[in-house]
């Protein structure tokens, strides 16, 4: 009975989750198939989605493999940066001076192009894998500090005062109140940020790569093998999509609790 | 000094908030002496102090003037021995809690259990009607349960003083008045004291806007006047307990309920 039950409510979120968006996927790439062999568009501009598949299963394992340096840089890239935001948010969101003295230098580092760091990187740090974990860091940095901080503050002010007239310690508020109240924000932090640190990691090896897709794309662009660049672009798209995806059922094991992950009904 | 006699001492109590665009006289001059096992509401109009009264008892805030006293002593030293027990009108559970780990709460606080005789848990559950929901998620109950919740938490290390600001203004009519006889049987269970027997009568600090739950709950009533508020009137009320539902129905009830209608709308502008 519950078992049969089980298998129902996968199929019940198979139709509901998973089929809408495939359709959309296929219809899509099949409108790409037709218009660019209906309008005879050159492979050198865009190549038609059957020439991008047949490539990518040519060497699915260089894909792969090249698209997992590019995950670890941006994952070791997201880890550091997120880890220095939170720990500069617990700082600002205890102290409205280091808030002023320390927010318009998170600033600075958010308005900095990349592309314009990403040269100077190089010269730094040279061609390992530093510059690439520096990017992304520096690209998840800003939007983990925002949310942490908000969330460290966003607490219920009836629990805080109930806890201070149990004379809780600022350290027992921390960890019994401000910590679970900023685990959403963090969540809708690390959305945002994980593509981002993909990105980040990209654009290095772009300028400085000596593997990763990054490096790929740019060698693709240079020869003008667009099947191979868009094969490329695709395995990071579904990188990134993996990762959602894992995020989003993280979100609703760990913040049952919390009404952003209940339905709208 | 004689204060320890009483309970509760509130001495000359004023308070300015300083914070916003100009400065905002909450409470002036306010004083008060609660005897052990004394049920007091305070009722007033809106915005007149009544919340920062209790805040300032409870020692979540400095008073501008005067000063507040718990067996003689700061608050401070109350919170220290877990011997104040707080509900709000949200009930301020922790969502990620069950009932019972938010029930549990205050024993993290005090790990060391250096204030306080353990107390048992899943009786307080049982007595504010919660054995069986002592799993459950503050957002799987329902607004009365989540405040009975609250009132365990603020239970759990059994306080001789509880400090509730309006906790049931946030409960539809008839949950309101239901949570009231139950707070007044849970109440009216322990014996009369007029010392601190901890099986004795809590000492009760009640903020409220209802005549009729001031009436019905206490056995003084304390009316302010508007902001920045100040005593206005101290009215024992000497209705028999232990007290039912009848009550509210009685002469003497719908005597003190017409005064205190009139206090509050002779309150002046």
């Amino acid at each position: 009975m519950m078992q049969a039950n089980a298998t129902q409510r996968i199929m019940k979120a198979f139709i509901a989750y998973v089929l809408p968006p495939a359709v959309a996927l296929t219809v899509a790439l099949l409108l790409w198939e037709i218009w660019v062999s209906w309008r005879d568009v050159s492979i050198i501009v865009v190549p038609p989605p059957s020439a991008v598949i047949e490539r990518f299963f040519e060497e699915p394992a260089f894909f792969w493999r090249e698209g997992g340096y590019t995950l670890y840089e941006a994952t070791l890239g997201l880890l550091a940066g997120s880890a220095f935001a939170i720990a500069l948010a617990v700082l600002m969101a205890h102290s409205r001076l280091a808030e002023r003295t320390l927010f318009p230098l998170a600033i600075v580092i958010k308005v900095t192009p990349l592309v314009a760091v990403a040269p100077v990187l190089v010269i730094l740090l040279g061609f390992g894998t530093a510059p690439k974990i520096i990017v992304a860091a520096l690209l998840s940095f800003f939007p983990t500090l925002v949310n942490a901080m908000t969330g460290l503050r966003d607490v219920n002010p009836g629990a805080l005062q109930f806890l201070r007239s149990l004379h809780a310690s600022p350290w027992q508020v921390f960890w019994k109140l401000r910590v679970p109240s900023a685990t959403p924000y963090l969540f809708a932090a690390l959305k945002v940020t994980y593509p981002l640190a993909l990105i980040g990691a990209v654009v290095a090896e772009w300028f400085t790569g000596d593997r990763g897709l990054g490096l790929v794309i740019f060698v693709a662009n240079s020869n003008l093998d667009t099947p191979t660049l868009f094969a490329a672009v695709g395995v990071l798209a579904i990188t990134g999509i993996t990762i959602n995806v894992i995020l989003s059922l993280l979100e609703r094991r760990l913040l049952f609790w919390h009404q952003s992950t209940r339905s709208v009904q | 000094m004689a204060s320890s006699q009483y309970h509760v001492s509130l001495r000359d109590l004023s308070h300015v908030f300083t914070d916003g665009r100009q400065p905002l006289r909450a409470l002036a001059a306010v004083s008060l002496d609660m005897p052990p096992g004394q049920f007091t509401s305070v009722i007033g109009p809106s915005g007149c102090g009544k919340s920062t009264l209790l805040r300032i008892t409870a020692g979540l805030l400095r008073p501008s003037g005067g000063q507040a006293l718990i067996h003689g002593r700061p608050p401070q030293q109350a919170q220290r021995a877990r011997d104040i027990g707080f509900v709000f009108q949200d009930p301020a559970l922790l969502p990620w809690r069950t009932v019972l780990g938010n029930v549990r709460l205050p024993l993290e606080i005090d790990s060391l259990h250096r204030s306080r005789p353990l107390p048992d848990t899943e009786e307080l559950l049982h007595i504010v009607g919660l054995a069986d929901f002592r799993g459950y998620y503050p957002h799987q109950l329902s607004g009365g349960m989540q405040q009975r919740a609250a009132i365990a938490r603020a239970l759990c290390f059994n306080p001789s003083l509880l400090l509730m600001d309006e906790p049931f203004g946030a409960l539809d009519e008839i949950t309101r008045s239901a949570m009231r006889y139950e707070l007044l049987r849970l109440w009216e269970a322990q014996a009369p004291s007029a010392t601190l027997a901890p099986s004795g009568r809590k000492t009760v600090l009640f903020v409220t806007h209802s005549i009729a739950e001031a009436i019905t709950l206490s056995d003084r009533v304390i009316v302010l006047s508007r902001r920045p508020g100040s005593l206005r009137a101290d009215i024992e009320v000497e209705l028999p307990r232990p007290r039912t539902q009848e009550i509210e129905r009685s002469q003497p009830f719908l005597d003190y309920a017409d005064h205190l209608r009139d206090l509050l709308t002779e309150v002046p502008l």
